[in-house]
């Protein structure tokens, strides 16, 4: 909208040791991207707004102080982020494992959550108590949504909302019980969803996914190869 | 997602003007899934739901998998072989008889540039005659033409970035959100940011409800509208006048005329409330940056060419062109409109719309293919229609497009193709059109091909085979080449990438285009000889004589077709978001299940007095045919008008389009149609013609 | 749902439509329950997607559970569970015949949960329609249909001259306005003003950062969502001073830049809404709230708002989501507030009992506030004593105060000759101290020492009888139906911090203490990242009767 900005003012902040110059306004997690550091993230998306939800993308920050979360804290000049940070590990690996404990069956090896699982090398979660109850919404030719492996990332609503601006979908209730949907909680077909499928793109679960992809999915995991193509 | 897919292919969707990059994943020989490619810059990581699910029309069962000869009142399965010694033999027949020029061609918007250029080869080289045409004829022929006059070149002056630039967008005649979702999208959340749009259309479209400005102009008045745009601005002093010194020529004529399109006698044609008006005016040309966008609802008309040319006054008196976020853009149709022209797939002009009447230009191309060729144009495809009912034109070899279904007059059409001789259809479905055929070749989906397409922006990106043609169906690039062998002309090229260097040999605008260059990011012509390219035009100078832009004083004339006291409300049709033109592709998907037929739009004070309720019946008739079908009561649409889409065959809506066509390049006026509604008795859906 | 879209909706109307939580509460106290229509109209009516209404509807207590024509809620705060341990709850349940939530089969009567109703110094207490009963027998009454209003505490101060416990003159506001709105700012900020909410952030700064954002429009919003069980202090202050808490606005609104203040007010609190619009009537007609105050040329009004049922909704970004009408889930920060508040305006949010403080700086100035205290903390505070207590009610102390004064002294011990087995300070986020620690000054530094907080400033005592394990279920049980469910731990650790308790046999420690660390360091606001002070007391001073092995 504004004219082309001048040469935006530069900051310089260190990641596990190594200095970046970085616009001003940039996060920790965009910094740590250009120092070619890796911090896992879940609820984040280049292409949306930060939502800074799944506290997986936490890093220690040189002065002794809690860790702080890359995805929405700004650079401050001379800021100095270690990305390894025990603490921070420890935290955001529990946080991993605690939302793995909420699903009734891990997720899909190629989805963000289990590459991210992977990373902090958590295997089954300690925890045993409640978990989503399965509900699996068919109604949509094309689009599955499987409430059960919801993790209230906000991605898909923020997709629908901030690429395609449709509206479509919500999240709904709270607490434990926090999920998403679509419409009056009436499918996708009945809600002002236009099949774009931006929400399946950028969830990190499956929880909305294709039929199709479902079906390969899941003739992976039974067969252990790759199934048929179509329907 | 490396361990679902065996292979991802990065490509460029097939469906609209857009141009979305997708990443097609396929799986067991398949492509089973598409997502968006996040480096895309049209589409931005984003597509919608054509695109994403392409591939399962691409799967289709009804796919054509081996070349069909007719037989009798059938087809019989033919192979490759037998199929072009009939081809050729034909056309050698016809050519030997009647001559070359009784032989036409359409190249297709949906093709590949390469395709469309091969085409245009074959049949101006291996046949003979610039009786070669493409589809952009129905939709964007006006948009070309008046570009050409007022600026100098063909195309957008700038890139869909220029939306998220601008501070106002002017939507005239375009209905983004459902005819090119992503750019829809893209409007959309700069509007949410902050763009100031204003809308102007006969039906209340979506992105109204996010603009500022909501102008419901009656049909078939545009250039009245576009007038009384000029003349508040030109009465308020919101001119720029520097930029109407420097860089433009005729704007004293534009000044006189803009006088008599006082807001108040503009409302009298348009509708449009004057205080409407002016406050859309001053929005517009009070912005820093404004962009201005339209479609098919501004070409498709009998003075579509010359409202072009009025939007072209209006950006041009505000110094609206040549600047970040200042741009002209066109909603192209189709996948390829602007690159089948560009590739001179059109009876005047070879690439870069360079007239065959230039000698230098006509003898460049002679010697470079070594055939000889007339230097006057040939037909475009409303006279190939009439040339084939008058007798004169005895075959068509038809590509990619299905005439009978999406042209104007249907029953005039269909009269001239069953009045040819031989018809040769390249497709890969039978439709309407493959009904008249002799031949039928089955060819390729955009997943199976490799190649370019020009979007909406300029843009040339890459089209690269994501699996196998099904069965026997062949790439449209090796069918082109084989039947231009058979038909004694041999092309020499072994790869399309062999056919864009050509064309970037033959064009000093494309100069600098190759496959390799244009990689991921695609290229925005002209492109210089070191690969230049250029998204933004006219940042300097006009590409007319003497560096200047034509200001256009071209007054305001009533539309072809008006409504009378038996055809008492305008049909204005068009696009839904879940098909795609005649539906051949997005039927065959799950988009079907989403919207299951098209649909007459009527305001509740018209479908009340004829006792119309949702999902009732209604006989739509015009001056020239009759169809009927499920009415949808809505009040988005303006009362006087109603509105429907051309996605299903059986409906026929193109019955009643009648032969008025824009006054400069035939393009038909799809878009006023004087009908009667009524509720139909029976609830038959019989299709009739008049 | 996106930021983007609810800051257009406003963009080009001077008037704010009602919100679709305004619209929602109407239909529930119209018809009990929610329907499709219902929100689609909310949609129509506010500008919102329909997904986004059904989102708001799915979040709010207030809005959940269908409503009979009786409506009866019970608290389930922390004071009514001191006073009885939670029989109240089962009471009530069988003397209707209905579990929580329940809607008789003729809809005559329908039974919901509440958290805390403020009147925590008389004990077990429940609300019919916008009736507040509580104390012994309310059980019995509400049974028979005789539910009677409940007794208010008294207020006193330990002050010559109360600062708070008295009802606002305007005097401060037409010593204000008379000068510079910098040299108020100046005050407030050398007055040292910590907020009274929980945090203790300057007040003056936030002023400060709210004046200098860039915005031509800037707005002072109350947080009178006071949901800390236990506490009735900005509740009292709404009914009892409310023209305090107005004049306090309006010296923000002064120096803020702000001509426009919000006061948004959590439904529990039934009475306190019409007195705020009396009061806010009472200050137009006096000429203390309107066009041109005073003839200063400052403009200044006030809307009051109420909320729907959500704890969370107390942190500053929530409230300022539920003020707009969506769901009250908590949004990251930056960008704070001060920066992008309510439709992306500046926006100041402070509590109640800070903005009372305001017009005694402005009539007396910055140092004449400090000397109020003789505590590092300058001026001074309100503290609420619950039904535990001989003497229960509100009192204005200085800061520095020692608790064991507070509860001796001021508070008279406990009933009964009950003892003190521990005291929960500020709210449920406070830490927990011990009976035995009552040494301790009531400050921010004092308290923060003993891992407790002064927080909202409730203390709510725990007799000898009191089970740790169960007040630790207790506690929990709480926070996990209140967390809003926007980031990960606090949403899921909460859940699994409650299942570790409510089982039978012992806790682990170490993967207690490990989930605490994740909810404080890993939390979004200061609900997950505040429960584990308590649960940490617990395990400190009660490690056995906790069950932690």
């Amino acid at each position: 909208m504004a004219p082309e900005q001048p040469a935006a003012a530069q900051l310089e902040v260190f990641i596990d040791g190594e200095a970046v110059q970085v616009p001003k306004g940039s996060t920790v997690l965009e910094a740590a991207r250009q120092a070619g550091s890796y911090v896992p993230t879940l609820c984040f998306d280049d292409r949306l707004e930060q939502f800074g939800a799944c506290r997986v993308c936490m890093v220690g920050v040189e002065g002794g102080g809690p860790p702080i979360a890359a995805c929405t804290t700004p650079c401050v000049e001379g800021m100095r982020i270690d990305t390894t940070d025990a603490t921070a590990r420890r935290v955001a690996s529990n946080t991993v494992e605690l939302v793995l404990s909420e699903l009734p069956r891990p997720p899909a090896p190629h989805t963000e959550l289990a590459g991210v699982a992977r990373f902090f090398e958590l295997g089954e979660p300690r925890w045993r108590g409640a978990r989503h109850e399965p509900d699996e919404d068919q109604r949509h030719p094309y689009l599955v949504l499987q409430h059960e492996m919801c993790i209230s990332c906000g991605r898909c609503i923020r997709a629908c909302d901030e690429v395609q601006g449709a509206f479509a979908l919500t999240a709904t209730g709270r607490g434990f019980s926090a999920n998403v949907t679509a419409g009056l909680d009436s499918g996708f077909r009945d809600s002002t969803c236009v099949s774009c499928g931006a929400c399946a793109d950028t969830c990190p679960t499956d929880a909305i996914t294709e039929h199709l992809l479902l079906d390969l999915t899941s003739e992976i995991a039974t067969n252990g190869e790759e199934g048929e193509g179509s329907r | 997602m490396s361990e679902r897919f065996e292979q991802t292919t990065t490509t460029t969707c097939g469906y609209c003007g857009v141009g979305c990059r997708l990443e097609a994943h396929r799986a067991d020989g398949n492509v089973v899934s598409i997502s968006p490619a996040l480096d895309g810059p049209a589409n931005k990581g984003h597509t919608c739901l054509k695109g994403r699910f392409a591939h399962q029309f691409a799967r289709s069962r009804d796919r054509l998998q081996a070349p069909l000869i007719r037989e009798g009142d059938g087809f019989r399965l033919a192979t490759w072989e037998e199929a072009i010694n009939k081809v050729s033999t034909a056309l050698n027949g016809i050519k030997a008889d009647h001559g070359p020029d009784a032989i036409a061609g359409l190249a297709s918007s949906r093709a590949t540039n390469e395709d469309c250029y091969v085409m245009q080869r074959m049949m101006r080289a291996a046949i003979g005659t610039h009786n070669i045409d493409n589809c952009s004829r129905v939709c964007h022929s006006p948009t070309s033409f008046a570009l050409r006059k007022s600026f100098g070149l063909s195309g957008a002056t700038g890139s869909f970035d220029d939306i998220e630039q601008a501070d106002v967008a002017l939507l005239i005649g375009v209905n983004p959100t459902q005819g090119h979702p992503v750019v829809g999208a893209r409007i959309k959340q700069a509007a949410l940011k902050g763009l100031k749009l204003i809308t102007a259309d006969p039906r209340r479209i979506e992105l109204a409800d996010y603009g500022r400005i909501h102008l419901g102009n009656r049909p078939g008045t545009n250039a009245a509208f576009v007038w009384g745009l000029i003349g508040v601005v030109i009465r308020d002093g919101l001119i720029d006048e520097d930029f109407i010194a420097r860089r433009t020529e005729g704007y004293q004529a534009v000044e006189e005329m803009a006088h008599t399109y006082t807001p108040e006698a503009v409302e009298e044609v348009t509708g449009v409330p004057a205080a409407d008006l002016e406050r859309a005016a001053h929005m517009y040309a009070g912005a820093d940056r404004a962009c201005i966008l339209w479609g098919l609802g501004v070409t498709e008309h009998k003075y579509g060419s010359e409202v072009v040319r009025l939007l072209c006054n209006l950006a041009l008196m505000t110094g609206n062109v040549g600047r970040p976020g200042a741009a002209l853009l066109p909603l192209r149709g189709q996948n390829n409109v602007q690159g089948s022209s560009d590739m001179g797939a059109l009876p005047d002009t070879f690439t870069d719309y360079r007239p065959v009447s230039d000698d230098a230009v006509t003898s460049m191309f002679e010697q470079r293919w070594g055939v000889e060729m007339k230097r006057e144009k040939g037909m475009k495809i409303p006279e190939m229609f009439d040339a084939a009912v008058a007798g004169g034109l005895k075959a068509m070899y038809i590509f990619g497009e299905d005439v009978a279904q999406t042209d104007p007059d249907t029953a005039h059409v269909a009269e001239a193709l069953e009045s040819l001789d031989f018809l040769v259809c390249q497709e890969i479905f039978e439709n309407e059109t493959t009904r008249y055929a002799d031949v039928i070749l089955p060819s390729s989906s955009f997943l199976e091909k490799t190649g370019t397409f020009t979007n909406a922006e300029r843009r040339l990106q890459l089209v690269e085979a994501a699996k196998e043609p099904p069965g026997e169906a062949k790439t449209d690039f090796e069918i082109l080449m084989t039947v231009s062998a058979a038909l004694g002309h041999e092309m020499e090229y072994e790869t399309p990438s062999d056919v864009m260097d050509e064309i970037a040999e033959m064009t000093p605008r494309y100069a600098g285009l190759s496959h390799e260059r244009i990689g991921r990011k695609g290229l925005m012509w002209p492109v210089a000889a070191d690969g230049t390219d250029s998204p933004i035009l006219y940042t300097d100078e006009f590409e007319l004589p003497g560096g200047k832009a034509h200001f256009a004083p071209l007054p305001y004339k009533e539309p072809g077709d008006a409504v009378d006291d038996d055809f008492q409300l305008i049909l204005v049709t068009g696009r839904r978001l879940e098909h795609y033109n005649a539906g051949t592709m997005t039927r065959r998907t799950g988009n079907v299940d989403l919207m299951t037929g098209d649909v007459l739009e009527i305001h509740p004070d018209d479908a009340a007095p004829r006792d119309l309720d949702d999902g009732g019946i209604a006989t739509v008739t015009s001056r020239v045919g009759e169809i009927k079908l499920p009415v949808q009561v809505t009040d988005r649409i303006e009362p006087g008008h109603v509105f429907t889409t051309f996605h299903f065959p059986e409906v026929r809506t193109n019955l009643l389009v009648g032969q008025s066509s824009d006054v400069n390049t035939s393009c038909p006026e799809y878009k006023v149609i004087a009908v009667s509604v009524e509720h139909a008795q029976d609830r038959e859906r019989e299709p009739a013609l008049a | 749902m996106s930021r983007n879209l609810t800051e257009i909706l406003r963009a080009e109307e001077p008037q704010s439509p009602p919100t679709a939580l305004d619209v929602l509460k109407d239909a529930v106290a119209d018809h009990g329950e929610l329907t499709d229509d219902d929100r689609r109209r909310a949609a129509r009516l506010s500008g919102l997607p329909e997904a986004a209404v059904y989102g708001i509807s799915s979040f709010y207590d207030d809005l959940l559970a269908p409503r009979g024509r009786r409506h009866v809620s019970v608290c389930t705060g922390t004071a009514c569970w001191a006073a009885d341990f939670g029989e109240h709850v089962g009471a009530v349940q069988d003397a209707l015949g209905l579990s929580l939530g329940e809607r008789s089969a003729d809809h005559g009567i329908s039974l919901g949960q509440t958290v805390c109703l403020g009147f925590c110094h008389t004990g077990a207490a429940l609300r019919e329609g916008d009736l507040v009963d509580a104390g012994p027998d309310v059980v019995r009454r509400v049974a028979a249909g005789s539910c009677r209003e409940a007794p208010e505490p008294q207020g006193t101060s330990m002050l010559d001259e109360p600062v708070l416990l008295r009802e606002g003159d305007w005097s401060g506001l037409r010593s204000a306005l008379e000068r510079d709105p910098a040299e108020l700012l100046a005050a407030v900020k050398d007055a040292n003003l910590r907020g009274r909410g929980g945090a203790g952030f300057p007040a003056g700064l936030k002023w400060e950062f709210a004046g200098r954002a860039e915005g031509d429009e800037k707005v002072i919003v109350v947080n009178a969502d006071e949901g800390d069980p236990g506490s009735y202090i900005d509740k009292h202050l709404m009914e009892r001073s409310p023209e305090l808490l107005l004049e306090g606005m309006a010296l923000a609104g002064y120096a803020v830049g702000a001509s426009r203040g919000f006061v948004f007010v959590r439904s529990e609190y039934p009475r306190s809404m019409p007195i705020l619009f009396e009061a806010a009537e009472r200050a137009r007609d006096a000429g203390n709230l309107g066009a041109d105050i005073g003839g200063s040329g400052f403009d200044f009004d006030v809307e009051v708002k109420e909320g729907a049922g959500s704890y969370v909704v107390g942190e500053e970004t929530a409230l300022l989501n539920s003020l707009m009408g969506l769901r009250g889930t908590v949004t990251a920060r930056p960008p704070f507030p001060a920066e992008r508040g309510w439709h992306g305006k500046p926006t100041v949010v402070n509590n109640v009992e800070t903005l009372c403080n305001v017009p005694f700086i402005a009539a007396n100035g910055a140092e004449a506030y400090a000397a109020l205290s003789p505590g590092a903390t300058s001026g001074t505070k309100l503290v609420c004593l619950n039904e535990r207590f001989a003497s229960p009610g509100m009192h204005e102390v200085s800061f520095g105060t020692p608790i064991e004064v507070i509860c001796n002294t001021i508070g008279g011990g406990l009933v009964d000759g009950h003892e003190i087995k521990a005291l929960q300070i500020g709210g449920p986020l406070g830490g927990i101290l011990p009976g035995t620690r009552l040494e301790t000054p009531f400050d921010f530094d004092e308290l923060a020492a003993e891992g407790c907080m002064v927080g909202h400033g409730s203390i709510v005592a725990f007799d000898e009888r009191t089970d740790i394990r169960a007040l630790a279920t207790h506690l929990l049980e709480f926070g996990a139906h209140e967390s809003c469910g926007k980031c990960f731990p606090c949403r899921i650790g909460l859940q699994r911090g409650l299942e570790m308790v409510r089982q039978d046999g012992p806790v682990d420690r170490a993967r207690l203490e490990e989930l605490l660390e994740t909810l404080e360091l890993g939390s979004l606001c200061a609900h997950g990242g505040g429960m584990p002070a308590p649960i940490r007391s617990l395990i400190a001073h009660f490690p056995d009767e906790l069950g932690v092995a």
